[in-house]
């Protein structure tokens, strides 16, 4: 087996970079500052290579295919570390690879959005290692101080990978937040960055999810939707929607968190609530593009 | 250097000349570290203990502060007899640092299982009667729990691998740490488990040695598991300064540089080669039946598909730091291997 398909080569990085990229994102590229811990990659295993490869694909994407508007960047530290949290759809997590490229395209020096992402995506071979090369790494807590002790911006979907699946009668519904986030955040004093995407709920239409074969696979959901699997692997591609993201004003979250669960609750919600807003921002900037008002 | 340094000092360093016990010789670590410590004027005598006659690496050595001893240390007697030998009379054992572990998963029976857990247990026991300062049981990182939701860096207190249908030896390593760890409140003994990454260095029994030794190496397709491999000479140094100052606890030790096992392997210049993961353990099997491996692949198993990076800070903190009290002179070959760890304030002064 070829090792080309285990890990990006470094020139196919470089070429697809200088291809697709303009000259001020190339720069914003190599003005990211990878901590080498020996071999080429920093601790949790980001290669730069990758992290090219997956910026030249996300660019497309964010700038051509789901043309994405967004405000308040101001709202993310251009240094140390912040939790970003936010709303989770879309069947595949697009809008995660959206934000991470919006982030990295809007701040200087460029700033990578670390996600917790869920432990299935390790047991997959190659997608594990992709995972890995492009900084995101397994969702345990001590992989999140880690990250927060290093400086990193840690993104978090507070509703889970189920949310990914969520039906179209709930669409911008919010579940229930989970409550890991806010109690590191309080834990390190790092600011929790509310952010609200919409677009990303229209980009597939869940059906149904085929649980069983979930178990068997070891998979958070299978979904059918309204191509998937009728039309192969294709259907699984998401609608070219435009995404609209909304970065909310940084919450300090009370310590208090740490000894009353009343006070996690109440500080749960505020995050909730304020990403809960950011969407409702995010469907009226929607309305007033589409009514051709901005 | 200020007076609280010095009494800080004075605090940290075990009281020397040392004399120390060390068993299983016979692994390539046994001889490199023996040697080391009769390179040194602190160290009295070095009594080395082991099965069979003593490795030709160990011949020639100082008669006057160097004994081999043959010795069945599944016995209790053989072990006391160890603790009142001639040789030890006039600077009892202070110092004990066991390396006797049957870790080659071919060739695994009863007699390994005893070897492993009585030797510990004996071992220990001893050194509680005989007031031995210092007891270091070599462990490995293979008693952590390995998955999708390994840590990027393991800790000391990270889950380990209780699995019953986990590999014996691995099963042994865990009840003897256990056996270690029972006694760490001990008054008079300081008792450590180090627990190593890989080790890298010929013909080290290791995973990741063997692995590396192999023609070829063969991983599973689509994994590339980070590792921060050790090797013999810093090793060594890591159980020098476990010996030389004060400290006790389980500490993990590892390498200085992180980074996925192909990186390793393109920079030894090894190729390597993918197959699919059914397939790996039968594969891997063949080649042992061919002697192109001492690699066993069903010792550890998730090792080749999920990462395991030491997070040995602890131990820096703890010992590394004050490597300049234990090697004063700068030219003392662990300081060159130990360069990459910022020493203390309190050392630089």
């Amino acid at each position: 087996m070829p090792e080309a398909l285990l890990h990006v080569p470094e020139d196919l990085g470089r070429r697809l970079a200088a291809r697709i990229l303009p000259a001020s994102e190339r720069v914003r590229l190599s003005a990211y500052a990878l901590q080498d811990a020996g071999l080429g990659t920093d601790a949790f295993g980001t290669r730069k290579e990758a992290l090219a490869a997956a910026y030249a694909l996300g660019y497309l994407l964010h700038r051509y295919y789901f043309r994405v508007r967004s405000t308040g960047h101001d709202a993310i530290p251009t240094r140390g570390a912040a939790v970003l949290a936010g709303n989770h759809s879309g069947v595949l997590p697009f809008d995660a690879m959206m934000v991470a490229t919006d982030v990295f395209r809007n701040t200087w020096p460029p700033r990578l959005v670390r996600y917790m992402v869920d432990y299935f995506v390790y047991r997959v071979p190659y997608l594990g290692v992709f995972f890995r090369g492009v900084g995101q790494v397994p969702g345990t807590r001590a992989n999140f101080d880690g990250l927060v002790r290093e400086g990193h911006v840690v993104g978090v979907f507070p509703e889970g990978a189920a949310a990914l699946g969520k039906p179209a009668h709930r669409r911008y519904e919010l579940y229930p937040f989970s409550h890991g986030h806010v109690e590191l955040a309080a834990r390190h004093g790092v600011p929790v960055v509310p952010f609200g995407l919409v677009g990303a709920e229209e980009q597939q239409h869940m059906i149904a999810n085929l649980a069983p074969l979930a178990k068997l696979l070891r998979l958070p959901y299978v979904p059918v939707t309204t191509t998937f699997p009728w039309l192969g692997p294709l259907g699984l591609l998401p609608k070219p929607v435009r995404y609209f993201i909304e970065y909310g004003a940084p919450i300090t979250i009370d310590r208090a968190v740490l000894s009353s669960v009343r006070v996690r609750e109440r500080e749960v919600e505020r995050v909730r609530t304020a990403v809960r807003d950011l969407i409702r921002r995010g469907l009226a900037a929607r309305d007033a593009a589409a009514q051709g008002r901005s | 250097m200020t007076d609280d340094d010095r009494d800080h000092t004075d605090h940290d360093l075990r009281p020397t000349p040392l004399s120390v016990l060390v068993t299983g010789v016979h692994r390539r670590l046994g001889p490199e570290f023996v040697t080391r410590l009769l390179e040194r004027d602190d160290v009295a005598r070095v009594l080395a203990a082991d099965q069979g006659p003593c490795p030709v690496a160990l011949h020639g050595l100082d008669p006057t502060r160097f004994s081999y001893v043959p010795a069945d240390l599944r016995k209790r007697r053989a072990v006391d007899n160890l603790f009142l030998a001639e040789f030890v009379r006039e600077d009892p054992i202070d110092t004990v640092v066991h390396l006797a572990f049957q870790g080659n998963p071919l060739g695994y029976d009863l007699k390994g299982h005893e070897f492993n857990i009585h030797a510990t247990r004996h071992l220990l026991d001893a050194s509680l009667r005989h007031r031995v300062g210092k007891f270091i049981f070599l462990s490995s990182d293979a008693v952590y729990k390995l998955g999708p939701r390994t840590d990027y860096r393991v800790r000391e207190d990270a889950e380990l691998n209780l699995d019953p249908k986990a590999h014996p030896i691995l099963r042994d390593t865990l009840d003897a740490e256990f056996l270690c760890r029972a006694k760490m409140d001990s008054a008079t003994c300081e008792v450590m488990v180090l627990r190593p990454s890989g080790v890298f260095g010929g013909g080290v029994i290791s995973g990741i040695n063997l692995l590396f030794e192999s023609d070829p190496p063969l991983l599973p397709v689509g994994f590339d598991p980070m590792i921060n491999p050790t090797n013999k000479d810093r090793l060594v140094c890591d159980l020098l300064l476990a010996a030389f100052l004060h400290g006790k606890g389980v500490y993990n030790v590892a390498g200085p540089r992180v980074g996925p096992i192909s990186e390793f392997l393109a920079e030894r210049r090894i190729p390597l080669r993918r197959v699919p993961g059914p397939l790996l353990r039968p594969l891997n099997k063949l080649q042992r039946a061919l002697g192109k491996t001492r690699y066993h692949a069903g010792f550890n198993p998730g090792r080749l598909y999920y990462s395991l990076v030491l997070d040995d800070s602890r131990f820096t903190a703890a010992f590394r730091r004050k490597a300049a009290r234990v090697f004063p002179d700068p030219n003392a070959p662990c300081r060159a291997v130990l360069a990459d760890v910022p020493l203390g304030t309190q050392e630089t002064s």
